[in-house]
């Protein structure tokens, strides 16, 4: 047990010794990272200033006039994402699971008494770990000079609900998308597939916009997806815009889509070896 | 007036300290550590039309840097070449079109696509006539044979076949100076045969200008009667193959073949360097002017079988050689900084 | 042999060989087409509901939904292009500088700048340019007031230009790789600095807009890129907009010399590399 818990604190420190070279580099592509934001700001304050001008100025600093947001919340809705996205995307952990199988590298996972998935967690994790280690003095920086756009700090049960539903973030995007890449068991191209995924997580997370913009019928339908609790969810908790039992609603079932997809990865991994051992050889 | 002239060329690169990430690369920009590396260190070298002249030394010598130099891929720190006239690094468009360059390692065909549609472009570029295109290629696939591959992509070909596919599309424009940079490393010996006969029987017909650097000794031995030792970027040696033993070898290799019933000699070593003993074979190593008293000496002392005496390897000659001319560099150097104070 | 190639049968050649390796490999061709289209039609819905809650982006700056559709197509048109003819190229020659590849396109008697700007072209980014038609043609239909002739004459002249102007920008930053070696900053810069460029000008105002907007007009023009062409179309002419678009002619030759300037710097050292 003891060795178990030593071999994974090796992998972790030997991840983060990997990405800490590039540790300069790192900083300056973070905050090269925030650039699109310079013109969602212009973007923002320009459609705010029209929807003011037509309303013959009369609502003060644009007021709450897309679904409930201010040109302020926008901006810090974005930024959010930014932390959001930070904690739930997995970049080629699909694709590199896909990848594996298709070119028989995921035999050693059969042979060697390691899990596959726990491994990639690990390494995730690690990844991740260090990207904040490096990035939060940029990410720090740009909040810092953005801090206008935020209403304030929220009260503590609020911060306590975006820390969790940043690490849920993390666990949830984690385990679907490795639910993705073993498809690669059962179909051999996926990457149209994973493309198809991408796009639609791109504009269904919250990403691209606040989801509460969508209009009737799809607004309802992304509701019950759990590409929302990717970027969005976070994001909406902490400026308020979900709270009391609906919060607490939102948290358990984001519980039960994690839950939902570990038993999915789970099932698809066993299911896949006996699938792949058929293969001979 | 010689093909190609060359006085004085020298190259020499700054590698500077590698520095990894943009955030480096911009401190980079103002703060460099480097060093000096002289690749080709002063030239002097005149080549008649219709030779064919191979450049041995080993690796890092500057042969290549040589070739790319009067290929105009590179422009030198020092000196000056002509080829036909041209001055390479100028890359005049006149020049492009009268000369080839084949590189061994490196590929300049599409790689997806069949050769011939490479060969097409080629076509393009360097403004050939449809039937002299036509003939020209035709002739070359016949003498190396690969009609049959013309339709295939290249990425599906073994490493001999893409290179010949490779000398055709060097060849298609009928250049005048070719420059052929290892052209059969990494083949087997069979392509490595078909690649020394094609080569041999193409200049003989056409009587161009050839350039050849190679590791391999049977690709100059099969194909050029004049050898030019470069080893850390000078020249060492400029003469035919022969003449390398001659001048630079103090040895001979002495093969003796002893009665199968005889007693095991003793005290060989009194005559020379014992390099293999297995009785009843040993070979020893003689230096050269003493190999009749040598050889008198062994007959007198024992019964021998059968006797040889042959010219050591050449390979083995030639790495001597270039160990010494480095030793001979490097001192020429030291004195040369000690005389300028 | 007469001495000059004929640059307009190579690049035939160049688009033949590209098309056939294309259809080689005709699953990826469709995704890429696909996927293309399909970020665009994202891109599109995403406007679509920003224009249920206003009716223009920019007040009084007269960028109504269909003349931003037209912005949008021209952001497409041009961008479509690049892609298509000039990006594959560009990512090639810095792996042609850092593998020592590019030696074989110094030893081509063709201008060597030709060769390596238009070796290669991704058929399936063209896609997005078939959309584009198909949005400029409705955003027309729809549109409020009907564009003189002129304009209509006047749009692609300027579409090139954006086109050049992009590919300058493109060729430049890939030529500094000889100096600056392998950069996949490089890449990201040219992204972040073009994203700038798929707004209207109008936008950036203020105290950091108003400098931001002159550095993007005068110093590195991407904004001249989608702004002058797209103006002259989805809007009726005006006086102010002559300066402009006469500042993007000259802008254009501009970067056009520039960037061969710093392409033919590059070449020159240019030092191969180990084989």
């Amino acid at each position: 047990m003891y060795a178990k818990a030593h071999t994974w604190w090796t992998i972790l420190r030997i991840s983060l010794e990997e990405r800490l070279v590039y540790r300069g580099d790192f900083a300056l592509g973070t905050l090269m990272r925030f650039l699109p934001i310079v013109t969602q700001v212009f973007l923002w304050k320009a459609i705010f200033e029209a929807i003011e001008f037509s309303r013959g100025g009369a609502s003060a600093a644009g007021g709450e006039a897309i679904a409930g947001y201010s040109y302020q919340d926008f901006i810090a809705y974005y930024l959010l994402t930014m932390i959001g996205r930070a904690f739930s995307s997995m970049p080629g952990l699909a694709s590199g699971i896909a990848q594996q199988i298709r070119n028989g590298e995921i035999k050693k996972f059969l042979v060697q008494p390691i899990d596959l998935v726990g491994f990639l967690l690990v390494n995730r994790l690690a990844h991740k770990l260090v990207y904040y280690s490096v990035a939060i003095g940029p990410f720090a920086l740009v909040f810092f000079l953005c801090r206008g756009f935020f209403p304030g700090w929220p009260d503590a049960t609020t911060v306590l609900a975006f820390l969790a539903s940043l690490v849920m973030g993390f666990l949830l995007g984690f385990f679907l998308e490795a639910t993705l890449g073993m498809i690669g068991f059962w179909f051999l191209e996926v990457s149209s597939l994973l493309f198809v995924y991408m796009l639609f997580s791109f504009f269904f997370s919250g990403h691209m916009f606040p989801i509460d913009m969508l209009p009737g019928v799809w607004e309802v339908i992304v509701e019950h997806l759990p590409l929302k609790y990717l970027a969005y969810f976070p994001a909406a908790v902490f400026l308020g815009k979900v709270q009391g039992p609906e919060l607490a609603r939102a948290l358990w079932v984001e519980l039960a889509w994690i839950l939902f997809f570990i038993v999915a990865s789970r099932v698809a991994l066993s299911r896949g070896y006996r699938r792949y051992s058929g293969f001979g050889g | 007036m010689a093909i190609i002239e060359i006085s004085a060329l020298a190259k020499s690169y700054c590698i500077y300290q590698k520095q990894e990430g943009l955030l480096a690369s911009v401190r980079g920009l103002f703060h460099r550590q480097y060093r000096t590396v002289e690749a080709v260190r002063g030239i002097d070298l005149q080549v008649e039309q219709g030779e064919f002249v191979a450049f041995l030394g080993p690796n890092g010598a500057g042969k290549t840097t040589t070739l790319k130099l009067l290929s105009g891929v590179i422009t030198p720190s020092g000196g000056e070449a002509t080829v036909m006239g041209y001055v390479p690094w100028k890359r005049e468009n006149a020049y492009r079109r009268r000369f080839a360059l084949v590189m061994g390692q490196k590929n300049q065909l599409w790689w997806d696509l069949p050769a011939q549609e490479s060969f097409r472009l080629h076509q393009q570029i360097y403004r050939i006539e449809p039937e002299r295109f036509e003939r020209t290629r035709d002739e070359l696939v016949d003498l190396l044979d690969v009609r049959g591959l013309l339709g295939q992509p290249v990425r599906e070909l073994s490493l001999g076949e893409r290179m010949k596919m490779e000398l055709i599309a060097a060849l298609l424009h009928s250049p005048e100076v070719l420059f052929l940079d290892e052209p059969t490393i990494g083949l087997d010996v069979i392509a490595q045969h078909n690649i020394q006969v094609f080569l041999r029987h193409y200049q003989q017909l056409r009587r161009i200008t050839i350039l050849l650097t190679s590791h391999y000794m049977k690709d100059v031995a099969a194909l050029c009667k004049r050898v030019v030792i470069i080893a850390q970027g000078r020249i060492v040696y400029d003469g035919s193959l022969a003449g390398i033993i001659d001048r630079f070898s103090g040895y001979k290799v002495v093969s003796l073949l002893f009665p199968a019933d005889s007693e095991p000699p003793r005290e060989l070593s009194r005559f020379g360097e014992v390099l293999e003993e297995q009785f009843p074979k040993v070979k020893l190593r003689i230096n050269r002017r003493t190999v009749p008293d040598v050889l008198a000496g062994i007959l007198a002392a024992h019964t021998i079988e059968d006797v040889s005496v042959e010219d050591p390897p050449l390979e083995e000659v030639i790495a001597e050689m270039f160990s010494l001319a480095g030793e001979q560099i490097a001192a020429n150097e030291r004195a040369e900084r000690i005389a300028s104070g | 042999m007469s001495d000059r190639p004929n640059y307009l049968l190579v690049f035939a050649t160049f688009a033949r060989n590209s098309l056939v390796r294309d259809m080689t490999f005709r699953a990826n061709f469709l995704i890429d087409a696909v996927s293309s289209l399909s970020w665009m039609l994202m891109n599109l819905g995403f406007y679509e509901l920003i224009f249920m809650s206003t009716a223009e982006i920019g007040a009084q700056s007269g960028w109504h939904k269909y003349q931003f559709f037209i912005f949008l197509s021209t952001t497409l048109f041009i961008n479509s292009v690049v892609q298509a003819f000039f990006m594959p190229n560009a990512s090639e020659l810095s792996e042609l500088i850092r593998t020592g590849n590019l030696d074989f396109a110094l030893l081509k008697p063709i201008d060597t700048q030709f060769l390596v700007s238009l070796a290669k072209i991704e058929w399936s980014s063209l896609a997005n340019f078939l959309f584009a038609c198909g949005l400029v043609g409705y955003s027309l239909w729809r549109l409020d007031f009907t564009p003189q002739p002129i304009q209509f004459v006047l749009y692609p002249i300027y579409l090139a230009c954006g086109v050049a102007m992009l590919y300058s920008l493109m060729i430049a930053l890939s030529s500094a790789s000889i100096w600056l070696g392998r950069n996949q900053s490089l890449y990201d810069f040219w992204f972040y600095i073009t994203n700038f460029s798929r707004y209207p000008m109008e936008i950036y105002r203020g105290p950091l807009g108003t400098p931001l907007r002159w550095a993007f007009t005068f110093v590195i023009p991407v904004l001249i890129v989608v702004n002058v062409p797209a103006r002259l179309l989805a809007k009726p002419l005006s006086a102010e907009n002559w300066s402009l678009a006469g500042f993007a002619l000259v802008a254009t030759a501009a970067s056009l010399w520039a960037s061969r300037w710093v392409f033919q710097r590059a070449l020159a050292s240019y030092r191969s590399a180990s084989s």
